[in-house]
């Protein structure tokens, strides 16, 4: 009679067990779209072949517009009392405000039950992991489309100059920019798209060049008020200004890579996602050169970047109570979407920097590179990388850094220091209680 | 007008006897689904609103809000508080946008209207392009303007440049976005507003102007001492109409600037909406939405009172 | 009648220049769509570039699934309009005729729906919606927009200027309130109505925001959502040439829907104006 009971019970258990490992998972992703590329067809692609590996487990993919629109989104569905998704791509800087509330789980929980949780790490280029990690070196995100900011030239208009390399930094920068332009807005000798409400990114490898990082070692510092910093945000005011080597105040972010496509610009200052769009549009040689806004060091360069664009985040807000089961298929999803085959992948078809180093062996990017050698400046240039600006309340103290630096760039502020001491005293009261 | 006056109320109060409880509830009735909508979409979370405007929320998501009374309010007026620093000019900028685009679009809607009730040569193709600019997506107007003013690739500069001139930064000028902003607005909803004074001429008698020409009034007489008078509910509508959708603009600012630079094209309604995506600033936001709708309110009421004032309102 | 010839002359004149410069930004825009991507707008070559090109609009149409949003733009456009010009007139009359208890408050708060921007509500009606299980549902785009407080001001204001003694004839003859607003409201506020009927139709054509928030399933997503895609490209730049191929796309629909019917609607505004 027991050994009946007994045998009904573990049958009833296998078989149960067995059930719940077949048991369908659906991963909620929200991704955002921020290159030209046909990203939904791409991204159902990767989400069929990861079906295919794990049978049990099936991605629907949403649209959520561009990255603050997917934030925005994902806000509204948690403050609303929704789940929100399972995994979903975000800037890599909205990291603080989804620890403070408690609704991400840490990448880092699932990397150190792998087998080599070194190799994994290791194999990620350290400037891309730089804004996935919190103080405590805690991975809580996993970089899926990265870039940076890069220098972009017009070789054939430096070759006719005499120029026979690009600027190394910035003293080299103005000389071969002040040689390029033309007079009334003909020709610009650089172009920084400073112009409108969101200078923040395009500034940091300003500071980043001259030796301060505007973004702190923990996301309570932030630099404003700092020598170096005021000193890059002078002579990137006096690009438009003194030097006028550009439009006073900067140009479009939208606008500088045709401006560059059609010849009026000789060099310009963009991210590594508008590469595709150069090199298969221009009509000249286009080069890409690390970013040289610093002084000269002992060296002579003055190399300085600043990386951007999306991780993978896995979402378990107050409330939602996922299962392991299902947090674990949504880190099989993201570690998926980080693999060197995707990375390779999605590099080439986009023109993301792949975040592996494995991902640069594999085709097609590794063919692609070969034959665009512009792309390994992209990459080669995440040796001077350094993180992207965030904080806590990163989006008020992203609107306070923006407001100011774009007030000071087109001289709507006169006095760069004080806007910057204010800026700092705001910041700083803002950041006091996180301290 | 007296006799007529007097026979309304004399039948009127003929229905009053013999008013059943249907027709007591019948004007409920009509209006019960929009009300009930209302109720739901707009009056409960605007309650709501009110209400967490005197709430600062905790750092903690989990943990309940403090009430702070209207301490929210007071640090929106405070310049070296981070909120505050740049509110009072924000809203002194939307004044002027709203102020600038009501001046300008309106009386030239009422210019357009007129225009259009008239024979032209190519009446059709004129009456498409006033009015096809409000059928546009806000993002697509906007975007198409964005084109029109770009610094070096732009329409506008690149005209300027061909007759030897040196093109104007409108987008990262300080002195030139809201203004660039103000002229995309005046654009859009000059022909919105057109609208509702074609149908207002409408309802105009024509007799009236017979009896006036007849009387040797000119048209410029006409126009003034009739036409305007008539239509001067019509009036009272664009208007609150117009300074209402003056302060809601925010997705032409997303591609024209951004409020940038230094805020100096910023907007209340979008400066909210930069704030809003940050949790803890939830009592601000909804601090500012009351702010913003008290400045509504005092424009429509002032409005009905400039318009309505003596006028016999049953 | 020399004055007046002048006068014409002086009118057409400025007909013809406010009507070209408004008519200016979208010709660029079709233009520029027009364009080769690699190639902007530079002096010497404003009007057109090297070549004429179709790849924009073939761009445009690649990244999103356009029939799709087509459908649940006419849906919800259309659905919108039906259940409001019921709301609106029911509403309208009542509030421009009828007395009854806490009218001026009712209107008051009603005008609410105007005054406040929807904007500061998204999270506490996508709450409402989710409640009422209408989430990712194409009534979640209309349910709120059965109510428009605009439509109700507006027919207020036109039913007010009908002259009351028609309806107080109506009424003599034995007619009750629905034949009323038929036979007397009705046809007397044709044009308000289609000056509504345009508005709404435009506004909820181009409205965003809130479909963007409340649907998640590209079916029951409209054509703005579609065409906000192109908006945000913005790892590369503006591709200005693929967003007004999309822009053209989105409002093709509109410009000929107005081109078929306004000879006819603009006769309902014009015939009986100021001649």
């Amino acid at each position: 009679m027991r050994k009946v009971l007994l045998l009904v019970v573990l049958f009833v258990l296998l078989t149960s067990a067995s059930v719940m490992a077949q048991a369908d998972i659906t991963i909620e992703f929200y991704f955002p779209t921020a290159v030209d590329a046909p990203i939904n067809e791409i991204i159902q692609r990767y989400a069929d072949q990861f079906h295919e590996l794990n049978p049990n487990i099936t991605v629907v993919p949403t649209y959520t517009g561009s990255y603050t629109q997917t934030r925005d989104t994902i806000r509204t569905e948690l403050n609303g009392g929704g789940a929100g998704p399972d995994v979903a791509v975000m800037l890599t800087t909205d990291l603080y405000s989804f620890i403070d509330e408690g609704s991400i789980v840490p990448m880092q929980s699932y990397i150190d039950t792998l087998e080599d949780p070194e190799a994994f790490v290791s194999d990620i280029f350290p400037a891309f992991l730089a804004n996935s990690m919190d103080e405590e070196g805690t991975i809580w995100s996993l970089p899926f489309q990265r870039s940076t900011v890069i220098l972009y030239y017009n070789a054939d208009l430096l070759r006719e100059a005499g120029i026979e390399n690009p600027p190394t930094n910035r003293d080299e920068l103005l000389a071969a920019a002040q040689a390029l332009t033309l007079p009334n807005g003909e020709r610009w000798g650089l172009l920084v798209p400073f112009a409108g409400g969101f200078p923040i990114w395009v500034f940091q490898p300003f500071a980043i060049g001259n030796g301060r990082n505007i973004t702190g070692e923990t996301p309570t510092t932030v630099y404003m008020n700092d020598p170096q910093v005021i000193d890059a945000l002078d002579f990137a005011t006096n690009l438009g200004t003194e030097y006028a080597v550009g439009p006073a105040g900067g140009s479009v972010w939208g606008d500088t890579p045709t401006a560059f496509l059609n010849g009026q610009a000789a060099m310009i200052i963009h991210t590594t996602g508008t590469m595709t769009n150069l090199l298969n549009n221009a009509t000249f040689e286009v080069g890409a050169a690390f970013v040289p806004m610093g002084l000269p060091n002992d060296e002579g360069l003055g190399y300085g970047t600043v990386t951007g664009g999306g991780n993978t985040y896995i979402f378990n807000p107050p409330g939602a109570e996922r299962s392991p089961e299902e947090l674990e298929a949504a880190w099989l999803w993201a570690e998926f979407l980080a693999s060197p085959e995707i990375q390779s992948d999605w590099g080439a078809a986009t023109g993301y920097i792949a975040a592996r180093a494995s991902a640069w062996e594999l085709d097609p990017l590794a063919s692609l590179a070969a034959e665009r050698p512009q792309y390994l400046a992209a990459r080669d240039q995440l040796a001077y990388a350094a993180a992207e600006f965030t904080s806590y309340r990163a989006i008020d103290t992203q609107n306070i850094i923006n407001a100011t630096l774009s007030g000071v760039i087109s001289g709507a502020e006169t006095d760069a220091a004080a806007a910057m001491a204010s800026a700092q005293e705001q910041i700083d009261a803002l950041l006091a209680e996180y301290r | 007008m007296d006799g007529i006056a007097r026979a309304e109320v004399t039948s009127r109060t003929a229905v009053n006897k013999r008013k059943p409880l249907f027709s007591l509830l019948l004007p409920y009735l009509l209006i019960a689904p929009t009300m009930i909508l209302v109720f739901i979409f707009t009056v409960y979370p605007s309650i709501n609103s009110v209400v967490d405007s005197l709430y600062d929320p905790a750092r903690n998501a989990r943990d309940p809000s403090e009430f702070v009374g209207l301490q929210n309010y007071a640090d929106l007026f405070d310049p070296d508080h981070y909120i505050g620093s740049a509110f009072v000019q924000i809203i002194g900028q939307t004044l002027i946008f709203a102020v600038a685009t009501v001046v300008i679009s309106v009386p030239l809607a009422l210019l357009f209207a007129l225009l259009l009730n008239r024979k032209v040569p190519l009446q059709g193709v004129w009456r498409f392009s006033l009015f096809y600019p409000s059928l546009l997506p806000l993002i697509g107007a906007a975007s198409i303007w964005a084109f029109l003013f770009s610094d070096t690739v732009g329409l506008i500069n690149t005209v300027l440049r061909s007759f030897g001139g040196r093109g104007v930064n409108w987008l990262g000028d300080p002195g030139f976005v809201l203004w660039a902003v103000i002229a995309v607005n005046v654009w859009k909803q000059a022909g919105y507003y057109m609208i509702f004074y074609l149908a207002g001429l409408q309802n105009i008698p024509r007799d009236f102007y017979e009896a006036a020409s007849l009387d040797g009034a000119n048209s410029w007489q006409q126009f003034r001492f009739l036409t305007l008078p008539l239509l001067r509910r019509t009036t009272l509508f664009i208007l609150v109409v117009a300074f209402t959708f003056a302060f809601q603009t925010v997705e032409q600012l997303q591609v024209l600037g951004m409020g940038g630079p230094g805020d100096r094209s910023n907007l209340l309604l979008y400066y909210i909406f930069q704030t809003i995506p940050e949790r803890r600033n939830w009592g601000y936001v909804n601090a500012m939405t009351v702010v913003l709708v008290l400045i509504l309110l005092v424009f429509t009421v002032s409005n009905f009172v400039l318009f309505e004032r003596g006028r016999e309102d049953e | 009648m020399n004055n007046s010839r002048r006068a014409e002359i002086g009118i057409t004149l400025l007909t013809s220049v406010l009507g070209l410069l408004w008519l200016l930004p979208l010709v660029f825009a079709v233009l520029m769509s027009l364009r080769p991507q690699a190639e902007g707008l530079t002096v010497g070559s404003v009007f057109f570039a090297s070549r004429i090109t179709f790849d924009n609009y073939a761009a445009a149409l690649s990244v999103a699934p356009w029939a799709w949003h087509a459908i649940t733009s006419v849906i919800f456009v259309f659905g919108t309009l039906a259940v409001q010009l019921v709301t609106v007139t029911m509403a309208g009359y009542a509030f421009a005729r009828m007395k009854f208890f806490g009218r001026g408050a009712l209107l008051f708060i009603m005008l609410l729906q105007i005054m406040i921007p929807t904007a500061v509500l998204l999270v506490q009606n996508f709450a409402t919606i989710r409640e009422l299980g209408l989430f990712d549902t194409r009534w979640a785009l209309m349910l709120p927009y059965w109510a428009s407080a605009f439509g109700v001001l507006l027919l207020r204001q036109t039913f007010r200027e009908v002259p009351r003694e028609l309806e107080e004839a109506a009424r003599i003859d034995g007619a009750n309130l629905l034949q009323i607003l038929f036979r007397v409201y009705i046809p007397l506020s044709v044009p308000a109505y289609v000056a509504f009927a345009l508005v709404s139709i435009s506004s909820h054509w181009n409205e965003f925001m809130w479909p963007f928030i409340v649907t998640r399933s590209e079916e029951v997503r409209p054509l703005t959502v579609g065409l906000n895609k192109l908006y945000s490209t913005t790892e590369v730049g503006a591709l200005y040439g693929q967003l007004l191929a999309g822009t053209v796309i989105v409002i093709a629909p509109l410009v000929i829907m107005f081109m078929l019917f306004q000879r006819r609607f603009i006769q309902s505004f014009a015939s009986s104006g100021i001649k």
